[in-house]
Parts: C-alpha cells; sequence; structure tokens
C-alpha cells in the first residue's frame, strides 16, 4: 500500500516537473529538460528568446538535452550540453547562435581587433568599461597550436581608484583553480586553452567575471568596484544536492539562522522547538522540551553537544532549551540512518555543533529577553587559538513577583543559567586540540518550603589529529553528569533532602579513513562508565527524624566498537554500512534478591539474596547493532534511499507521567532489566526541483522495539530500589509516512511537513505482574497520528523578513475517566482503558517579525530586533485534561498553557 | 500534592487558562462492581459495601448492589455471613481468630460469583498520643502511632464532629394550634446541632521510614484560624488501621487517581483494581480492597476556648440581624405562619410580651444546615 503511494508520488511529481518548462522572459534559459532531443530544445529556446540557431543537421542528430536550468545564459547551457561533444558553438551580438564540429566559427571581430595593445596579444581592458563587460567574451592570446593550456596573466586595478588592488583571488569558474593578486595587483593563472568564466572576487566587493576565449599565452586587465556592500548572511552549504545524494536518509539540519526566523516562545531562540518544525519530531505537549522521534520515547534520543551527553535538554520545566542559541552553529537529527560511531539510544540522535570562536579579532553577541538575557564573546588569543565563552541567565524573578502581587501563588521563584565555551588550540596544520565546556543550573520553589534543583556539568577534551590526506583520528575524553535535588522544610521534623545524581565518563577514539576514491572508512572504539546514583534522601537540618534512605548506587561499563564504510559503487549507487557492537557490563558492589526461577519479578517470589563486591561482573549484555543504507541515483536530481537500522539502549529514564519531569530518575540495564532494543525499516524518495531551490522529500519506516518499560498501577518511582517489581516488560512498534517540503531561496521561502505515524505499546504476554490494558496493543502517550508543520518566511528586504509558522496534530492519548463510584466516603473515578481516548487536536499559529540594524561599515555593533506573537490565534490548546471532584460532582477541566496570544520581543546585537 | 497544586497555578496565571471539558465518553461506559470495606476482627460493626460504578454524569454515584449473599470462609472451615443492613451495606460484627486467613465470597443476585485472595487479619498497633497543635494557620490534629514487624503500613481515616450554632438564637415558636407565641420546648430547640463529616482523604504512612518504626505526629488534618468547625467543640475519632503492602497500593493509586489527576506532572491515572477478583469468565471489572484485621480509634475534643481567640465568622450571615419592627399579636398569623421568619425576642410591655421583633429564618435555625440528634458518643465539656 505504502509502495504504491510511493509509486503515486513519483508519477504526480514527473507531471510537476514538466509543467515547470521553460516559462522565462529575456535571454535566459529556465526549464528542466530530462533528455530532450536537442532540436526539440532549440525549439523551446527559439520561442522563448531571441536567439535563432544555425547547424548542420547530421551534427547534432544524436544529442540529447539532460539539464536544469534557471535563468542561465545560453552560454552556459550551450557549454554544458557539449562538454562531452566536439561541437563548438559560438553566438553573434545579434543572436545567432551558429553551431559546428570540430572547428569554432569566427563570427565577430574578437573584441581586441579595434583596441590592439600589442602587449602578446593580449588586451588591455581598462578602457572599456561597460555594463556589458561582464558578459562579453575576450580573446585572449593566438592560437599557438602548441600545448593544451596557455598562460594568463594580467593586473587587478580599482574601479574608484586606479590602485592596485592586493589580496583579491582570481579563479577559474569551473576548474576553480585560482591565484591570488600580488602587492602590485599581478597574477598569473594556467588554464586549458577554450572558452573560459574567470572571476574576481575582492574581499567585501563585488564579484567580477570575465568570459573568455583562451587561444594562447595573453594578458587581461581589469578595474573592479571595491565598493564594500551587505551580503546576505552566508550559509556555507556542504554540496547543494545534499538531501538527495547522501547516502543516508531521515537526516534532518537545521542552522541557527534558520532557527533564528522561527517564532519563539517568551522571544527564546529556541533550538529544541525548531527541529519540531521537522517531519516526523514530535512533543508530548507544550512546556516539554522533551521530543518523540518516529514513535520512540523521550529519552530514546541521544543529544550531544559536541561530544557531550545532556541528560536533561531543558530549563523551567521545559519552557527553554537548555543550550544557548548563540553558542549554536547547528544542529543536527538523525532520524534513522544514524552513523555507526554513534549510539546508545534507541530513537535518534540529536548532534548540536556549537559555534568556534572566530579568527579575526574579538567579537561577540547578546540578546535581551523579557525573560532572559545572553552574551557571548569570541576571538582569537594569539596566532593559533580561539576561544569562545557564552552566558545565559534569566530574570523571571519579576514575572513572578509581579503575578505574586496578582495571584497567591506563594514566594514562587524560578532561576536558571547556563555557561558554555570552547578552546580550540591548533599546534600545527595537523593537530587540533579542543576543550569544551557546558554548565546548566536551574532552581525553582513554589512555596517557601520546597526547593527543586537541578545541574548539567559536561566537560570534553578532544584531539584531533591528520596523518595525511587520507586518514584523520580524533580522540576525545570527557565526563557528563547530571544532579537533581529536592529541599523540604514544611516541618523541621521532616525536613529532608532529595537528591540523585548520574555521571559519566567516556573515552572515545574515531578514526576516519578515504580509501581510493569510494570509501570512507569510519571506525573506532566508544567507552563509558556509568555511575548512577538513583535516588538518596537525607534528613535536613538538626530536628529532622527522617531516617536516611540510599537506592543502591549503580555502576557500569558499556564499550562499543565501530566501523562504517561509505562507498561509492558509482554514480547511482552509493551504499552506507555498519556494525557497531555493544558490550555492557553492570558491576558491583550490588546486592540483588534472587527471585524463584521462572516467577516474575515480585517481592514474594524472593528466595535469597546475593552479594556482589565492588568491581564484580553483576550482568553482561553484549549484541551487535547495524546500520545500512544505501541511495540510488535516478539523477542528479532525485534518488531512492533505503536504509535498515539496529539500536540498542542500556539506559533508561524511569518515567511514571506523560511529559520530562525533573523528577524522573535513569537506571542502567541491570539484571533484571535487559536493554531496550530496536529495529527500524525506513525508505525515502528525494528530490530536488527547480535547480535546487526546492526540496522534497518522501520517507516510509517501520520500527520494532523491545524491552521498554511501562509501569504497574501505582508504581512508585522515586526511591524504588526494587524498581524490577513495578515496571511492566513492554514491546513497541512504530510506523510513519514524512512528507517534507522545503523552499531555501528566495524571497518566499519556507517548509511544509506532513507526518502520519503511529506509535504502540503492548505489555509482553510473558509479563505476569500485570496486563496494561489486557495485553493488547494500546497507543504510546505521544501517538499522533496526523501532524503537519508550516514555515512561511518571507523576505521584503535584507533587512526586515516575517515568519508565519503553523502546527497542527491530533491530540495525545489519554486515560480519561468513564464512570465513577463512592469509596472512603467520597467520589472516585473509575478510567478507561489506558490512553484510550485523546484530547482534542492541536492547532497554532505563530507570527514573527526579525528586525535587522542597518549595515553601515563603521558601526560599533550589529543589532536586531525580534518580535512577534506566539499563538496568534489564541487558540486554547489543551495540554491536559484532568477531573476534580467539586461540589460534591466530579468536573472535567482542560489545561491550555499558552491559551493567549503571547507578544514577545527580543533586542540582539553582535560586535 | 500541594507542590503540583502550585505548579499548576503558576502556569495558569503565568499564561494558561482552564476551562470545563465535557468528554466524548460513549454511554456504554463499564459497570464495575465496587465493594469495600475493613473488617474488625474483635466484634466491632464492620461495614462492607457493595456497589456499581456509574456513569460520570449520573446525579446520585452510590448504585448500591442489593440482594447479595456475603460470606466469609476462614481457614478452619468456619464461615461468618455478612447480612444485609441497608440497601448495600452488609454488616458484621463477630469475634473472629487473628491467627488464621480467610476468603470472602460475593455471590450477585444475578449469580455472579467474585471472591478474595485471602486475607490474613492484621492487629493494629494501637494509637499512642492524639492531640493538636495551634499555629497562626489553625490547628492541625496529629496522631503518633509505632508500627512492628506486622504492622508497617497505616491508614488512617476520620470522622469529624462538632457542634453548631446558629447566628441568632431564637427562644420562641409560633404554634399554630393556638395562634400564638410560646416557648419552644427542648425538643424544639434549634440552637443546638450537631455536624457530622466522613473525611475522603486517605491518609498512609509506612512506619518503616522512621526510626524505631515510630510514626511520630502524622498530620491527620488541619483546621484553618476561623474554620466554622471550632465554633463551640469539635470532635475528630481517627480510626488507625493497619494494613499490607498490596493494599498501600491500592488506597495510593485511588489516592492518586483522586487527587493528583490532572497536573502537570500528574502520573498516568492508573488502572485500579484489588483483592476481589470475578470467578470464571463473568468479565466484570471488579474494584475494591477488603482488609481484615483490629481498628484503632481514639476520639480527641477541641473546645473554642483551647484555642482562642478562633475568630469564627460566617459571611454569609453578616446580614442577619433582628428586625426593627415589631410584630403585634394580630399579624402573628400573617408574619410567622409560614415559618419562613421567626418570633426572635420579645417586646415588653409592662410585665407581659406584647409583641415580637421577627428574625429570617435561615439566621436562627441550625436544623438548616446541621442535624439536632446529639451523636451517642459525644460527652459534653
Amino acid at each position: 500500500m505504502i509502495r504504491i503511494f510511493t509509486a503515486g508520488l513519483l508519477v504526480l511529481f514527473c507531471l510537476v516537473s514538466s509543467s515547470l518548462f521553460a516559462q522565462q522572459t529575456a535571454d535566459r534559459i529556465t526549464g528542466f529538460f530530462p533528455g530532450v532531443a536537442f532540436e526539440r530544445f532549440m525549439e523551446k529556446v527559439e520561442e522563448e528568446t531571441t536567439y535563432r540557431f544555425y547547424y548542420k543537421e547530421e551534427d547534432i542528430r544524436e544529442l540529447t538535452v539532460n539539464i536544469q536550468a534557471d535563468s542561465s545564459k545560453l552560454e552556459e547551457v550551450l557549454s554544458q550540453i557539449f562538454l562531452n561533444s566536439d561541437l563548438k558553438f559560438t553566438i553573434s551580438q545579434s543572436g545567432e547562435v551558429f553551431i559546428s564540429k570540430g572547428q569554432k566559427l569566427t563570427v565577430d571581430f574578437p573584441n581586441t581587433f579595434f583596441n590592439q595593445s600589442g602587449q602578446g596579444g593580449g588586451s588591455g581592458e581598462f578602457s572599456q568599461q561597460d555594463e556589458f563587460v561582464r558578459n562579453r567574451r575576450y580573446t585572449i592570446g593566438v592560437p599557438s597550436g602548441e600545448g593544451r593550456t596557455a598562460k594568463i596573466q594580467g593586473q587587478i586595478l580599482s574601479l574608484e581608484n586606479g590602485k592596485p588592488i592586493d589580496g583579491a583571488i582570481v579563479y577559474e569558474k569551473l576548474s576553480q583553480t585560482q591565484t591570488i593578486t600580488d602587492q602590485e595587483g599581478r597574477y598569473v593563472l594556467t588554464l586549458p586553452k577554450g572558452n573560459q568564466t574567470l572571476l574576481v572576487q575582492n574581499i567585501g566587493g563585488y564579484t567580477e567575471q570575465r568570459l573568455i576565449d583562451l587561444q594562447g599565452d595573453g594578458e587581461l586587465n581589469m578595474s573592479i568596484g571595491e565598493g564594500v556592500f551587505s551580503l546576505n548572511e552566508v550559509v556555507v552549504r556542504s554540496g547543494a544536492l545534499s538531501n538527495v545524494s547522501r547516502p543516508e536518509m531521515g537526516v534532518q539540519s537545521m542552522t541557527v539562522q534558520q532557527m533564528r526566523k522561527l517564532p519563539a516562545v517568551m522571544g527564546e531562540v529556541d533550538i529544541l522547538k525548531g527541529l519540531l518544525t521537522m517531519p516526523g519530531v514530535n512533543t508530548a505537549g507544550e512546556a516539554s522540551v522533551g521530543f518523540n522521534v518516529r514513535g520512540g520515547a523521550a529519552d530514546q534520543n541521544l543529544i550531544l553537544f559536541d561530544q557531550s551527553t545532556l541528560f536533561n535538554p531543558s530549563h523551567l520545566f521545559g519552557f527553554f532549551s537548555a543550550v544557548n542559541s548563540d553558542m549554536v552553529q547547528g544542529v543536527e537529527l538523525y532520524k534513522a540512518g544514524i552513523p555507526a560511531s554513534l549510539g546508545g539510544r534507541l530513537s535518534s540522535v540529536l548532534q548540536v555543533t556549537p559555534k568556534q570562536g572566530r579568527t579575526d579579532k574579538i567579537g561577540g553577541s547578546g540578546g535581551i529577553g523579557p525573560l532572559t538575557s545572553r552574551l557571548s564573546i569570541d576571538g582569537p588569543i594569539g596566532q593559533k587559538t580561539t576561544f569562545i565563552v557564552g552566558a545565559r541567565m534569566t530574570y523571571s524573578d519579576w514575572l513572578l513577583d509581579y503575578l505574586e502581587e496578582n495571584a497567591d501563588i506563594g514566594a514562587s521563584r524560578a532561576f536558571f543559567a547556563d555557561f558554555n565555551g570552547t578552546i580550540e588550540h591548533r599546534f600545527d596544520e595537523k593537530n587540533i586540540l579542543r576543550f569544551t565546556g557546558y554548565y546548566s543550573e536551574d532552581e525553582f520553589q513554589f512555596d517557601p518550603d520546597t526547593v527543586y534543583s537541578y545541574s548539567n556539568q559536561n566537560f570534553a577534551l578532544s584531539w584531533t589529529h591528520y596523518f595525511n590526506y587520507q586518514l584523520e583520528a580524533t580522540f576525545s575524553a570527557g565526563q557528563d553528569a547530571y544532579d537533581f535535588q529536592v529541599q523540604g522544610e514544611d516541618n523541621p521534623l521532616n525536613s529532608y533532602q532529595y537528591n540523585f545524581d548520574i555521571r559519566q565518563r567516556f573515552l572515545k577514539a574515531q578514526f576516519r579513513q578515504e580509501k581510493g576514491q569510494r570509501h570512507i572508512f569510519t571506525y573506532g572504539i566508544h567507552s563509558i562508565w556509568y555511575d548512577l546514583n538513583p535516588g538518596e534522601i537525607a534528613p535536613f537540618g538538626a530536628e529532622s527524624i527522617v531516617i536516611p534512605d540510599q537506592v543502591a548506587s549503580e555502576k557500569a561499563l558499556e564499550t562499543s566498537l565501530f566501523f562504517g564504510d561509505e562507498f561509492e559503487i558509482n554514480d547511482q549507487w552509493t551504499v552506507s554500512g555498519g556494525v557497531r557492537y555493544n558490550l555492557y557490563g553492570y558491576f558491583g558492589p550490588q546486592t540483588l534478591p534472587v527471585y524463584a526461577p521462572g516467577e516474575p519479578f515480585l517481592a514474594e517470589n524472593i528466595t535469597g539474596e546475593k552479594t556482589y563486591n565492588s568491581g564484580e561482573l553483576v550482568q553482561s549484555y553484549h549484541g551487535p547493532e547495524f546500520r545500512i543504507s544505501g541511495r540510488y541515483a535516478i539523477n542528479n536530481w532525485s534518488s531512492i534511499k533505503a536504509g535498515v537500522n539496529t539500536m540498542r539502549q542500556n539506559i533508561h529514564l524511569m518515567s511514571n507521567s506523560s511529559v520530562i519531569t525533573p523528577t524522573d530518575t535513569w537506571k542502567l540495564s541491570d539484571a533484571f532489566i535487559a536493554p531496550q532494543r530496536g529495529i527500524q525499516y525506513a525508505l525515502g524518495y528525494f528530490q530536488n526541483l527547480k535547480n535546487n531551490t526546492l526540496e522534497f522529500s518522501a520517507e516510509v519506516y517501520y520500527r520494532t522495539m523491545e524491552n521498554l518499560l511501562d509501569y504497574r498501577s501505582g508504581a512508585t518511582i522515586v526511591l524504588n530500589d526494587r524498581i524490577e517489581q513495578d515496571v511492566l516488560i513492554t514491546q513497541g512498534k512504530a510506523y510513519g509516512l514524512e512528507l517534507y517540503l522545503k523552499k531555501s531561496q528566495g524571497k518566499l521561502n519556507g517548509s511544509l511537513a506532513y507526518t502520519y505515524s503511529r506509535s504502540l505499546l503492548q505489555t509482553d504476554p510473558s509479563e505476569r505482574k500485570e496486563k496494561i490494558n489486557r495485553s493488547e496493543w494500546y497507543p504510546s502517550n505521544f501517538d499522533q497520528p496526523h501532524n503537519a508543520n508550516l514555515v512561511l518566511n518571507y523576505e521584503l528586504s535584507r533587512r526586515f523578513n516575517t515568519t508565519l509558522a503553523g502546527k497542527y496534530s491530533t491530540g495525545r492519548p489519554v486515560t480519561l475517566p468513564i464512570s465513577k463510584f463512592q469509596y472512603a466516603g467520597s467520589e472516585r473515578v473509575f478510567f478507561s482503558d489506558r490512553n484510550a481516548m485523546r484530547i482534542p487536536d492541536y492547532f497554532r499559529l505563530d507570527l514573527s517579525i526579525n528586525l535587522e540594524g542597518n549595515h553601515k561599515v563603521n558601526k560599533i555593533a550589529h543589532s536586531s530586533w525580534s518580535l512577534g506573537v506566539y499563538n496568534i490565534l489564541g487558540r486554547d490548546n489543551p495540554y491536559s485534561i484532568y477531573y476534580v471532584p467539586e461540589g460534591g460532582k466530579l468536573q472535567g477541566y482542560q489545561l491550555a498553557i499558552f491559551a493567549e496570544p503571547i507578544p514577545f520581543i527580543t533586542y540582539n546585537f553582535r560586535f | 500534592m500541594r507542590k503540583t497544586v502550585f505548579i499548576l497555578s503558576f502556569l495558569i496565571l503565568a499564561f494558561g487558562c482552564r476551562e470545563p471539558y465535557e468528554p466524548e465518553v460513549s454511554q456504554e461506559s463499564v459497570s464495575a462492581l465496587v465493594v469495600e470495606g475493613y473488617l474488625d476482627t474483635e466484634g466491632l460493626e464492620s461495614e462492607l459495601l457493595l456497589s456499581r460504578t456509574v456513569s460520570i454524569g449520573a446525579e446520585a454515584t452510590f448504585a448500591p448492589e442489593i440482594g447479595a449473599k456475603v460470606t466469609l470462609y476462614g481457614e478452619n472451615g468456619r464461615t461468618f455471613s455478612l447480612a444485609e443492613k441497608e440497601p448495600g451495606v452488609y454488616t458484621i460484627a463477630q469475634n473472629m481468630p487473628e491467627d488464621m486467613e480467610y476468603q470472602l465470597e460475593i455471590e450477585l443476585r444475578t449469580g455472579e460469583l467474585f471472591e478474595s485472595e485471602t486475607m490474613k487479619p492484621i492487629i493494629t498497633p494501637e494509637i499512642i498520643d492524639a492531640g493538636f497543635l495551634q499555629d497562626e494557620e489553625g490547628v492541625e490534629v496529629f496522631v503518633t502511632t509505632q508500627g512492628d514487624e506486622n504492622a508497617d503500613d497505616f491508614l488512617w481515616t476520620f470522622e469529624e464532629t462538632w457542634i453548631y450554632r446558629p447566628r441568632i438564637r431564637v427562644p420562641y415558636i409560633y404554634d399554630p394550634k393556638i395562634s400564638n407565641v410560646r416557648d419552644r420546648t427542648q425538643a424544639e430547640k434549634i440552637d443546638l446541632c450537631f455536624k457530622n463529616e466522613t473525611n475522603p482523604d486517605i491518609l498512609l504512612e509506612t512506619s518503616s521510614r522512621f526510626q524505631d518504626q515510630v510514626v511520630f505526629r502524622k498530620t491527620i488534618t488541619e483546621i484553618p484560624q476561623g474554620d466554622e468547625r471550632i465554633m463551640e467543640r469539635y470532635s475528630i475519632l481517627i480510626s488507625q488501621k493497619a494494613i499490607d503492602s498490596e493494599a498501600v497500593q491500592f488506597w495510593e493509586t485511588l489516592k492518586r487517581n483522586t487527587e493528583d489527576i490532572g497536573s502537570i506532572f500528574s502520573p498516568l491515572p492508573s488502572q485500579i483494581s484489588g483483592n476481589i477478583k470475578s470467578v470464571g469468565d463473568s468479565g466484570i471489572p471488579v474494584v475494591g480492597q477488603i482488609s481484615m484485621g483490629v481498628v484503632k480509634q481514639r476520639r480527641i475534643y477541641i473546645n473554642l476556648t483551647d484555642v482562642s481567640p478562633w475568630g469564627y465568622l460566617d459571611p454569609e450571615f453578616n446580614d442577619c440581624a433582628i428586625g426593627l419592627e415589631e410584630v403585634r399579636s394580630q399579624n402573628y398569623k400573617t408574619a410567622f405562619g409560614d415559618g419562613s421568619v421567626l418570633p426572635a425576642r420579645g417586646l415588653m410591655e409592662g410585665t407581659t410580651i406584647v409583641a415580637y421583633y421577627p428574625v429570617d429564618r435561615r439566621c436562627a435555625d441550625c436544623t438548616l444546615y446541621a442535624s439536632r440528634v446529639k451523636p451517642d458518643f459525644w460527652e459534653d465539656d
């Protein structure tokens, strides 16, 4: 069924493509010519333009055109068409196109004919500065017949003052052969004979173009404008066709510039919220940064900030993500096609790439918003070292104070901050050392008695060594830690301090090796030592009679060996395969109960106890993970990809609620709880349209998951040292279709994503403790079948752009009361089957406007304003539904978190 | 979970809003059997309640299951029958040996059969101390006890009774038989009532959390400063029951499903069942946890004088005042005949009352709000 659908899509898009055929005015060529006869091509061009073709029929009989053109010049198009033939063309000034075989016809007098400078047959050009200078073809030198290349030299002068320009780059467009002008503005280039396009890039100025017909050694002098003008923010793309041509699938990337355009809650640019506009990425609710990828739970995402794992990616229960966007270069989310070098979570890997310090001067950037402010500074230290440091802090207390005046919310306090920094030192061309650190802190209280706090602490040191052009290696080591704490001082006798923490230390060695032209190997080893304190309570204060209690700490070592190969078989086929072998050991000291064999893990089935010494292996698990994906390029603009991924996860987040909450605790796989395992099959079709400005993709996936955890009714997670008695072994399956259309260029750009997906769970039939919904399949907490995201960005000018973002999704499943009864003197609720009901659908529109300051060169700081409205329709999307006994009757309520349009304004600056 | 309430209110105030919600629940809602009871083994009369769940919108919550046969089987072959005292209320008052296991069987009038898992009575330790503390926020009633190797988990329930007085005391009554006003008899007094409430709170504690298993001053209830309950004299009966860990799970689930639902950090509502199962394949869900043991009770009294200044003042009655215009005898019938206005004070001329100043009945009649019947246990100061 899915296959039929995909095939239908293919047909649909073919129709769309052909209707895009050449519809351009003037003398530019636009259109998609998928293998049409050259004759047909000429007819089209003659229809649309004033060009007329002259040719011998026999010369072009066999020729077909396979090209996509968007406002291209005829010269370029023809050069490309004739690239592998011996046909030559010449275009006269009156628009006649002469096609000949072997020998090029001369139809106009060479420009040099009237302007002989006599210097080696070259052409001095300084006198001819007119508006056609860029499109006129200069014939350089005289045909010598000897050799296939010729030397071109000349001098580049400033148009404004006639002085030589030092340091301009002179290069040929296709071969990228380049050189830099010396102090006199002189350059020398050796190029193949024939038609060439010479470009001159003066830093900060316009790119100048000259078309030349290089016939022999000669000279070309140029005067170019030096005027400084502002460029669009330069986005460096690694290959425009990347989504079509890269072998992996299910990868979404986003630059921080794209995120900045999205409307934000409270004006805070949020890297994780940006991801939610992508297909296949979902969230359980508005106030949760935790996200779900392809039907997986929020703890199945590996969030990497450079090399460091972030255990809690959110501030203030998820209103903000914990990463300061000023410190981020971009994010990449792997939903499938996860490289063998990454692993440890079942659903996805989110790679956050931190920004690097600039090398030219010390600068910075920052922002001031209603709730937070941020500042970052970066630059060089000496010749070889760069740094970047950033901080972000909230001052939300004023808001709470303000609210307190109007309502009784007690002594609420909330504070958060994060700091990060990177120092990079280049010893030489071959050795780079980098240190990255991250620290975040959150503290909040809702009444004077109880303070919640948590903190992420990460650092990593990595050394990259380039052995040669083929082989590079990165060795890294670091620690990732997360602490959580609650302090309750309600009553001096019962005052307590509860905390848990996790610490993981890692070592990783990763090699990347290019083998020949067609193989890229990635291999290495990755070890993680886990040290987990699952929970501890201690009396707080002298009077407290709370008994200290601690769930035994857990230790484990996970080592993965991985090998991956990206193999380009030929132009059509590329496969990327990898295997990751995961070894996991759970170590003592530990005292574990012994359950009667074959009986469920319940207190009454305990037959004894076994004690393990420090360092003694309690339980081990191991197994391979396979990552295979392949791409078949149908042509330059479309490809089909397929992949299979298997994953293992040894660390589990214990959460008895539908969203990630701070009190959720982590648990390592142990003698009773096995690692989660999953397999995903995916198939996708990728196509770029309109000269790569339009990207389309359609992906389908199916995944199964084993050893997931759900909880018995009434399970307690906090301070439960026998959690295996309260968890239910659960299996999951998920499947879906993701459609994505993105327009990356033009005044109006944006993206549209639609996802149909299901995520289902089932208590494993072997589970005897309790069977949720009688062991039938039931929807997971984040099963939202329909999901659509729209981002529309309109750039009125370079300084003014406006973005409209919309989101629709099916309401998430909930368990609702279906009947009521009297018990213990009060009305009680009888609930439906687990997740048998749904909250109403979700729909939201946001609008934002970004205003850039002026672009004067000598400004001290560049500034921009970002303002907008979140939830512009003011729709009260229910986040949750609940019932409270009220006046003897059970009243249902729906709670919306952002029920009103929320305006925001943020001032950003950089210097 | 006061904290979640705070979090919730913060979120609502900050950004959110809550609105009434009516789900589209199909009316084929399951009708489950509900069983409730704690059977005392030392002869204290214990109730076992049998009912059915009703649809969410229903007016009455208690749909009694009548005509069932409820039997308790002892390990040694002894059987005890429970008799239906009121619709759905089955009682037993028997001394039963505590050193054996029991099983409860329920046969509905339709013939469907249910039985409990085996139960072992737990002898609840004594309440060591029960009392109250006062601070600026009000009065906190507490209990102290100590667990032992058999009794680790505790469930407390409590019943509150207090004297309720109307704002204005009326010594007179209009008697239609004599078409005149006369003094009220003792049985006609409407200025002293008793209010009685069984509290729905579920209070649980595990004693092994504390040193020597001493549960020290566990808060049973908090009475805010100025609350009606201590307008004169207040009494609370605290029942302490030791239960097993399975029962703790049931009660915690019940508590969670009632109190903790709907906040942003709420756990998922849990399916609730208990220790009663349907026999055979009837497919009828059952909710209920029956426990056996000995209930320990303690009653304490709190007088207004113990806590004064208390400052009780119900604003609902702030407009209550005795009318300034007297009602003359020829108007008694018109003024007092329908009972909505009562004669409150006499107007003396010489030594006789010639007219009465009236007062609204709602300001003077405590029977509108409470019961005139003095509970059997009540001890006057």
